[in-house]
This record gives structure tokens, C-alpha cells and sequence, in this order.
């Protein structure tokens, strides 16, 4: 209409906005909701802080959960919108609503954006809005806001310079650390390590005082009758021995051990699971303290051999990591060895591939001597592993074993696993052990590489699965990049050639040895590329199948992009290479023509780069 | 028609899904139900009972055969592909081997350039060695990518697909996408047959009409592809030795020639030899019988063996029956049946196979299991992380 006003049309971004966030469809609000930042853009800091905030929070009273979760996100970045820090706390009153609803992803994105916000307040603002709200969300008479509330003080606790403030709050968590709700108290365990983490970050903040709460919660929780609740004490306990060991203040650390071997022995599953699962990290924060060290060696071999599999595969996992922590030799191998002895030959495979994952670790503990008699057994034993991750597991973690008792005893276990894994019906189980040769030659070294698994490595190009054969092909150019070119000309190539007479009657087979050897043009030196590779390439240029020769086309690009680096094979190009791709893009065939094309203007451009 | 008759339908597909033979490839009606009888009680069991809706359908000038346009401007001469379209198929199909759908818009040019390569085929479609043959897919794209794995990618394997692309699997929009993509890219390369389900009236019932309204908001794309699957040939001659069909035999047809001379471009009809073609089964009973199907013939080995003896053939490589083992021979060797969607349906717990023949006409079958789907734990039981 002519006679709308300049203002009406500026009216426009927000009308559309409400008639989108009132629109049948969920899918259009949902929409609409996340174009709330090009709206207030739109708008302006100001009619955003007077028009858009008040509006969006009469929306957040009246909608589907779907748009609340889109609302609760956008608003934590719209400090910039709003017109900087110091009009954050306007978004503080949706966001309250938003933290108080029902639905969990709602609250969870609201309490983020609410942490986000708080980072960009003064301390005038934090007192002032910031710590009512959580004041006020604790306060409340729903489980909700309360769970809400623990996820806020970590934004706060340690800006907090105020002794009795602080003690304040600490009382407040305490207060819903024994919340009667086990939501509210799972959530307010759940956060406490990170407060604790965080006064360890700023070490001299808190006072004695301080710990008197936090000691309160701990035992609070330590006491649940939850175990969801109960199991999250591992953390915390963790997180208040890091705090004392910082300020090396030792006097506690017995009653902490105390607490620690509770937990360890707890009659609840979960909570011995979460102990294991944590054990290393535990153990080492008594770390130079041989005495308590020792008094958990009882308790990790009593895990080693819980009821439940889940609790021996996460303890079987720390079992290096804590025989390092042990100082004592004896310790080790009279107590720590038979234990992993008995986790290999555990009833359950998931315990056994875990325990694979590290065991070999052990070795760095001992002497050779050791070694050999009492570790090499057990990983002996669990090459011969009747599950393939387990076999798969030690193999991938061979290096340090060998460094310390060299390949000659252990390949003879260490062969059998390989061959039967690399004829393994599930074409995946070959393809993973064919991505650890590489790993393997580099450990074991070319003699015993070319004695024991070239064989091996050349035989999987014959495999009738596709993806292991291009696994393969991909494999001699990585163990090339390892050996060199020299021993890929004579352990390689020649018995590449040596295999076409026999093959060639076979069109998979022929285009594997093409793949090979075109790969291998990258890796190799250009003398065996123009006098061991170009012949083979150049004679499968005149073959019957339209798919090799389109293959030989592709294969002319990447040898001319070689040889031209090196003036002496100019002549090779020009009267070999582009002769027989000119007579390729001849070809009567569609592709091989395609193909030719465009190996021809590859060779143009790196020729013409060249010179 | 109106659209609100679908409803019944609907609903006759959910009982048959949710019933112990969910295959309709076994589904059995009882022997009298014969070819072209209509049974209100099996509605969308056979194309005899769908001639019903089938009818109404196509008065509808909505879901007439050519309605999608696709086919309104052929070309005289088979396409040629310009760089500026290799570079586009190029691009659609890197994008559709990630499980992703092209828009609308770009399927109806996929589809425009696809008749423009399909008219040219033969009823017949002769094809070199080496090549592998596969059989149905039904939608299940992460085994089709799977396929792929095994067998090497195109084009530097060639491909023969027998039929059934779409319906049971929840990614026939992606999968059929892919598959015509490569053949519009690679024409020489792949060659796609038409199946039973590469119709109207079966899509509607089987899933693919559902899905592209789910995916695409309208029928547009349903039209589009159903329109293109009139011009997929019908059969193929692997260097005049192996006949590779989607069914099997029809009393009508004594030789291949007589497949030469059909008019392929049109709905699948309910009754004769095209039908037939797509639709037979081979049976342990000597000659022809009634197809429990309801359309199509079940024919036993003296009739597999005088049609290769009688076109000098080596064999039919066929597909449209579930198979355990993924591939399975019958007639003595005369027939084969491959069959490419491992736990078909994501249920029957049976082997896929896709048949290699090399270019001294040696046969190698390759067997897989279903793919390693993204998002599905490898391992047997959680840690119980769920209530960190």
C-alpha cells in the first residue's frame, strides 16, 4: 500500500516471525525458530531487547518442547543481538523458564546457553541477576529447576571472591546434593567434580570452610542409596585427592584411601564397574605413597576377579597401568602376572580382547628373563585366542614386547595367528589384519618380513573379494614406503611379472596386477618404473577387455607424471607413452576413449608445467 | 480414482507384511486362484486382483503411463555425453553413494537423459564378457554399496542387474537413483533389466510410492522413475550363452528371437509372454503349471532344457525368488537363480550372492552377509555407559 510508513515495513521481520511461530505445523515453528538470529539482526539491539525478548518469552510458555529446544540454544548466542554485555541479563528471564520445563534436552540446552551468557557477565551482574536465578531455580518446588540449578555453579563458584558468598553457595549445593529427588542428587553428584576441579584450578580461593561442605557432600553421596548416584562418587573422590595433592596437604589422603577401597568392595555392580573402570587414575593419586599403593594391590586382584564380565573387562584394561604404580618387583610377578594369567583365559571374550588391548604393556616392568617365562606364555597363549579381536588386539600392540625380547620367540606363535586371521571367512577380519602388516614389518623388520609374510602379502591379491585386494594393493605400497624401492624392484615386482604368465588368462587377476603396479609408480624409483612397469602397462594397452585398457590409460597419467620429473625419459614419453594413449583415444570403446582424453590433457599439463 | 481408495490397500499390504510368508515372492494363494482371477481377498498379492485399481489409476490422468513428461522429448539418436554432463553424472553419483536423494528437479533430468539411453537398448540387450550378473536389490542401498565391495566398483567391473530395484528396503529412492545414474554414465558399463516391481501398481503397493511421497512431498519422482521403467529392457544375452531375466520362461516364447519382436515399452501387462518374462518361476514338476503368483507359469528342467537347446544357450541366470545361500541351481544347471539383498527385508536372515563370468565364460559366485550398517553397535552388549 503507498501508504505505508517506513516504520511499518521495519515492523515487517517480526510480524513474519509471529505468524511462522503460530503456524499449524511444528515443522514451520521449528523453522522459524532457528531464523531467530537473522530476525533480531534485523531488528536492531533495541526493538530486539523491547519487541523480539518479551514476545519470546510469552513463547516460551506456550509451545511444543521441539520449539522450546531450538529457542533454549539460539538464545546463548544472542548476547551480540541484544546489544553486548552489558543487556545480557534480559536473556535471563526466558532462559529461567526455559531451564524450569519438563523435557530434559529443553533444560540441558538452556542450563549451555545460561553458561554461555554468564561468561560475558560482570561480577555486578553475576550478584546482582545471575546468582538469584540459580538461588531461585534451587529453590523451586519442581525436580526440574532444581536439576537445572546444579548445572549453573560451575559458571559461578570460583568468580566468586567473597569468602561467605561463596560458603553460601556451597551450602545451596549441599542442600541439593541431599535433594529427596535421585535426579536432583544424580545431577548435583555428577557436577560436584567439576567444581572441585575448578577450585583446584584456582587453588589458594577456597577455605577451610569450603572443604567442610564439599567433605559433607562427599560422605552424602558415598551414602546414597542409589546407585546411580553412589557410582558417581569415583569421580569426586578422584577430583578431591588431585585437590589435596596440589596443595600437598597429605593429611587426609588415609581417610580418602579408606573411601577408595568403599568403593572398590561396594556390594552394588555398577559402582565396582565405575571403580575399575577408573582404577589407573585413582590408584595414581597415591602415587610415592608405597604404603597405600600396597594396600590396594588386595583390592584391584579382588576386581580382577568380580562375578560380573563388564567389571573384569574394565579392570582388565588398568592392569598395566597399576603394576607400574607398584614399586615392589615381587608384587608384580607373584600377584599382578597370575592375575592377567587368569584374565586370558577368562570365560568371557570381551574380558579377553580388553585385557589384549594393553597386556602387552607388561613388559616394560621386567627383565627379559621375566618376560620370557612369565608374560610370553600368556600372549602365546592368546595369539591362539578362539576369538579374532583378541588375536587382532595383541598383534596391533606387538612393538613393545618385541623391543624387549626380540621376534625370534614370539614368531612362532605370531605366525599361525596371522596366517589363519588372514584366511579368516569374514572378508573384514581379513581386511584388519591386513591394515596391521605395515605396523608388523616396521616392528619385525625386512628379514624376517621376506622370509615369513611377502608370501602372505602377495597372495591376498588373489582374493576373491574386491576390497581385500585393493587392501592388498595399497599394502605393498605402504611396505615399500617402509623397505624401499630396491627391495620392492626384487621382493615385489619380480614376482609380480614372474606371476603374470600363469594369470593372465584371467581378467581380475590381470587388473590387480595393473593396480599394483600402477600404485606402486608413486613409491618406487623411475628406472624400475620405465624398465620394470611401463612394458607390463604398455603391453595390457592392446587388451580384448575395454576395462584394462581404460585402466592402462589411467595408469600412462601417473607414470608420465613421474618419469617427466627426469629429463632422460622424454624420449620414452614422447614415443612409447602418448603414442599408445593417442591410439587408445582411438579406441572403439566409449570409456576407453573417455579415459584416454583425459590421461592425454593430464600429460599435456605436466609436460607443460615442465618446461 | 480417487486417491482415498489407496486406503484399503495400505491396509492389505501391512496384513501381508505382518503374516508369516512376508515375501510375495513366496506368498502362495491356493492353486485354483489362477492367472488374471481377480480375488478381493488378496488384493495387491497379484496383478490379476490390482486390475481393479490398475484401471482406475490410469483413468486418472494423474497416474497415467507418461504423465511425468520424462518422455516427451526424445531424442532420435542415443544421448551423447558431453564433458559438462559427465562431470554432473559424476557429481550425483559421488553424492548418491552417500545415501543422499537428488531433488526433484534433478531427477527428472536424470530421468530425461536415462530414456534417451534406455530406448535405444534392446528387448534383448546383448552384453560382452566379463560381467557380473546380480540379482534383486529391493531398496537395501548400504548392501548395494556393499556389493560393490565385493564385486569392485563400476566401471571398472561391469554389471548386469536382473530387476527388482525398489519396494520392501527403506532406500529405494536412493538406490534405483544410483543405479540409473551409473547406467546413464557408464551405458556400456551396466546394464539394468526390468523386475516385476519396476511397475505401477506393484510400487504402490510394496513401498516405493510411499517412500517417494515421504521423501519428495508429492508422486511426482514415483511418476517420473515408474514412467522411466517402461523402457528398461527386458532381458539380456551374455555372448549368446547365458539368458539373463528377471523371471524365467513363458509358453509363448519358444526362442529369443520372439523376445525381440514384444513391444517392451508399457506398464508390465498382467497376462502374456512379458509378463511371463518377469514373473515365471522354475518348478521341480516338468512342464508348465499354474503360478501360485498369480501371474506368470511355474516351468520345469524338459522346458529349461529345450529352450537352451533349442537357442543354444548354456544357461538362464534369473533372479525374483529369495534364495538362502544367495544363489541357488536348478534344472540340473540349466537355471540359475541369484538373488543380491542379504537378510532381505532386514529379517529372512539369508546370504546375498552376485555371480562372476570371466571372459572365458568360467563362473565364480561371490556370497556376502549384510553390510556393517552406520549407527548399528558391533559389539554384542553395551557397557553400561546408558546411565552415566
Amino acid at each position: 500500500m503507498a501508504t505505508e510508513t517506513a516504520d511499518d515495513n521495519s515492523l515487517y521481520p517480526l510480524a513474519l516471525l509471529m505468524d511462522e511461530l503460530k503456524h499449524d505445523d511444528i515443522a514451520n515453528r521449528v523453522e522459524a525458530m532457528k531464523k531467530l538470529d537473522t530476525i533480531s539482526v534485523a531488528l536492531g539491539p533495541v526493538r530486539t531487547r523491547e519487541e523480539l525478548i518479551p514476545f519470546l518469552v510469552e513463547v516460551a510458555q506456550d509451545d511444543e518442547d521441539e520449539v522450546f529446544a531450538v529457542l533454549s540454544e539460539e538464545l546463548g548466542k544472542f548476547v551480540p543481538y541484544v546489544g553486548g554485555p552489558e543487556y545480557a541479563t534480559i536473556l535471563l528471564p526466558p532462559l529461567n523458564i526455559l531451564a524450569s520445563t519438563e523435557e530434559t534436552l529443553v533444560r540441558e540446552k538452556a542450563v549451555d546457553s545460561l553458561n554461555q551468557i554468564a561468561e560475558q557477565l560482570s561480577q555486578e551482574q553475576l550478584f546482582h541477576d545471575f546468582i538469584p536465578l540459580i538461588q531461585h531455580l534451587a529453590d523451586a518446588d519442581w525436580f526440574s529447576s532444581k536439576v537445572s540449578a546444579c548445572g549453573l555453579f560451575k559458571a559461578v563458584i570460583v568468580r566468586v571472591k567473597d569468602d561467605s558468598l561463596r560458603k553460601e553457595l556451597l551450602s545451596l549445593y549441599l542442600q541439593l546434593i541431599q535433594d529427596d529427588t535421585p535426579m536432583v542428587r544424580r545431577t548435583a553428584a555428577k557436577n560436584l567434580p567439576l567444581l572441585i576441579d575448578l577450585l583446584t584450578q584456582n587453588l589458594d580461593l577456597s577455605t577451610n570452610e569450603d572443604w567442610d561442605y564439599i567433605s559433607s557432600m562427599f560422605q552424602k553421596i558415598i551414602n546414597d542409596n542409589q546407585d546411580s548416584v553412589k557410582f558417581l562418587t569415583v569421580n569426586t573422590l578422584i577430583s578431591i585427592l588431585q585437590f589435596f595433592n596440589a596443595k600437598k596437604d597429605y593429611s587426609h589422603t588415609q581417610d580418602l584411601l579408606e573411601s577408595s577401597k568403599k568403593l572398590i568392595g561396594d556390594e552394588a555392580w555398577r559402582v565396582r564397574y565405575m571403580a575399575a573402570d577408573r582404577f589407573d587414575d585413582l590408584a595414581s593419586q597415591f602415587e610415592g605413597h608405597d604404603v597405600y599403593i600396597g594396600e590396594l594391590v588386595q583390592p584391584f586382584l579382588t576386581l580382577c576377579e568380580d562375578n560380573e564380565s563388564d567389571v573384569r573387562k574394565a579392570i582388565a584394561k588398568q592392569l598395566p597401568g597399576f603394576a607400574s604404580l607398584v614399586k615392589d618387583p615381587s608384587v608384580v610377578s607373584n600377584k599382578i602376572l597370575p592375575a592377567a594369567q587368569s584374565l586370558s583365559m577368562d570365560e568371557s571374550e570381551i574380558v579377553r580382547a580388553s585385557l589384549a588391548v594393553t597386556v602387552t604393556n607388561l613388559v616394560s616392568l621386567m627383565t627379559k628373563e621375566e618376560a620370557i617365562d612369565h608374560l610370553l606364555p600368556i600372549l602365546l597363549n592368546m595369539l591362539k585366542d578362539e576369538f579374532p579381536e583378541v588375536r587382532l588386539n595383541i598383534i596391533a600392540n606387538l612393538k613393545v614386547v618385541n623391543d624387549v625380547i626380540g621376534v625370534d620367540l614370539l614368531s612362532e606363535s605370531l605366525l599361525p595367528a596371522i596366517t589363519e586371521l588372514a584366511k579368516d571367512v569374514n572378508w573384514r577380519v581379513r581386511m584388519a589384519i591386513i591394515e596391521y602388516v605395515p605396523i608388523l614389518a616396521q616392528q619385525l623388520g625386512v628379514q624376517f618380513f621376506d622370509q615369513q609374510l611377502s608370501d602372505l602379502c602377495l597372495s591376498w591379491l588373489w582374493d576373491t573379494v574386491y576390497s581385500i585386494r585393493e587392501a592388498a594393493v595399497n599394502n605393498l605400497k605402504k611396505l615399500t614406503e617402509i623397505f624401499g624401492s630396491d627391495w620392492c624392484r626384487e621382493e615385489i615386482i619380480s614376482k609380480l611379472l614372474k606371476f603374470d604368465s600363469q594369470l593372465l588368462e584371467n581378467f581380475v587377476y590381470r587388473f590387480t596386477l595393473l593396480a599394483a603396479l600402477t600404485t606402486l609408480v608413486s613409491v618406487v624409483d623411475k628406472k624400475v618404473i620405465a624398465e620394470d612397469i611401463l612394458p607390463f602397462v604398455s603391453r595390457l594397452a592392446d587388451d580384448s577387455v575395454p576395462n584394462i585398457r581404460f585402466n592402462t590409460a589411467k595408469s600412462y597419467a601417473k607414470i608420465v607424471e613421474r618419469l617427466s620429473q627426469d629429463s632422460n625419459y622424454s624420449g620414452l614419453i614422447k614415443h612409447t607413452i602418448l603414442p599408445s594413449l593417442e591410439k587408445l583415444r582411438q579406441d572403439e570403446d566409449f570409456d576407453v576413449k573417455y579415459f584416454a582424453n583425459q590421461s592425454l590433457e593430464k600429460c599435456n599439463i605436466t609436460l607443460w608445467m615442465r618446461n | 480414482m480417487d486417491m482415498d481408495l489407496d486406503v484399503p490397500m495400505h491396509d492389505a499390504i501391512e496384513d501381508q507384511q505382518l503374516g508369516p510368508t512376508l515375501d510375495e515372492d513366496r506368498e502362495t494363494n491356493s492353486a485354483d486362484n489362477s492367472a488374471g482371477s481377480t480375488n478381493a481377498g488378496n488384493v495387491g498379492q497379484t496383478p490379476g486382483s490390482l486390475e481393479i485399481d490398475e484401471v482406475e489409476d490410469l483413468h486418472d490422468p494423474d497416474f497415467k503411463p507418461g504423465s511425468s513428461g520424462i518422455a516427451d522429448q526424445k531424442s532420435a539418436k542415443p544421448l551423447e555425453l558431453t564433458n559438462s554432463t559427465i562431470d554432473q553424472l559424476d557429481k550425483w553419483i559421488e553424492y548418491l553413494s552417500k545415501c543422499q536423494v537428488l531433488s526433484e528437479e534433478e531427477v527428472a533430468r536424470l530421468c530425461k537423459m536415462a530414456v534417451d539411453v534406455l530406448q535405444f537398448e534392446e528387448n534383448v540387450q546383448p552384453i560382452n564378457v566379463p560381467v557380473t550378473i546380480c540379482g534383486d536389490v529391493h531398496g537395501q542401498f548400504h548392501d548395494l554399496i556393499e556389493l560393490f565391495k565385493i564385486g569392485g566398483p563400476c566401471p571398472d567391473t561391469n554389471y548386469l542387474f536382473m530387476g527388482d530395484y525398489v519396494d520392501r528396503g527403506y532406500y529405494s529412492v536412493e538406490t534405483v537413483s544410483l543405479l540409473v545414474a551409473m547406467k546413464v554414465r557408464y551405458p556400456r558399463r551396466i546394464t539394468i533389466l526390468r523386475g516385476n516391481h519396476e511397475s505401477r501398481q506393484i510400487t504402490q503397493v510394496y513401498g516405493f510410492y510411499d517412500e517417494c511421497l515421504r521423501k519428495y512431498g508429492s508422486a511426482t519422482v514415483w511418476k517420473m522413475f515408474t514412467d522411466l521403467f517402461d523402457y528398461f529392457p527386458i532381458t539380456a544375452l551374455v555372448d549368446n550363452k547365458i539368458f539373463c531375466l528377471h523371471g524365467g520362461l513363458s509358453p509363448m516364447v519358444e526362442t529369443v528371437d520372439q523376445v525381440r519382436e514384444l513391444n517392451r515399452i508399457q506398464e508390465v501387462p498382467h497376462e502374456g509372454p512379458m509378463c511371463d518374462l518377469l514373473w515365471s518361476d522354475p518348478d521341480d514338476r516338468g512342464g508348465w503349471g499354474i503360478s501360485p503368483r498369480g501371474a506368470g507359469f511355474t516351468f520345469g528342467q524338459d522346458i529349461s532344457e529345450q529352450f537352451n537347446h533349442t537357442n543354444d544357450l548354456s544357461l538362464i541366470a534369473r533372479a525374483h525368488q529369495l534364495v538362502m545361500e544367495g544363489y541357488a541351481w536348478s534344472h540340473q544347471q540349466n537355471v540359475v537363480t541369484i538373488f543380491s539383498a542379504p537378510n532381505y527385508c532386514y529379517r529372512c536372515g539369508n546370504q546375498a550372492a552376485i555371480m562372476e563370468v570371466d571372459e572365458n565364460h568360467n563362473r565364480q559366485f561371490l556370497q556376502y552377509e549384510p553390510s556393517v550398517r552406520p549407527g548399528e553397535p558391533t559389539v554384542s552388549r553395551k557397557t553400561p555407559d546408558y546411565f552415566l
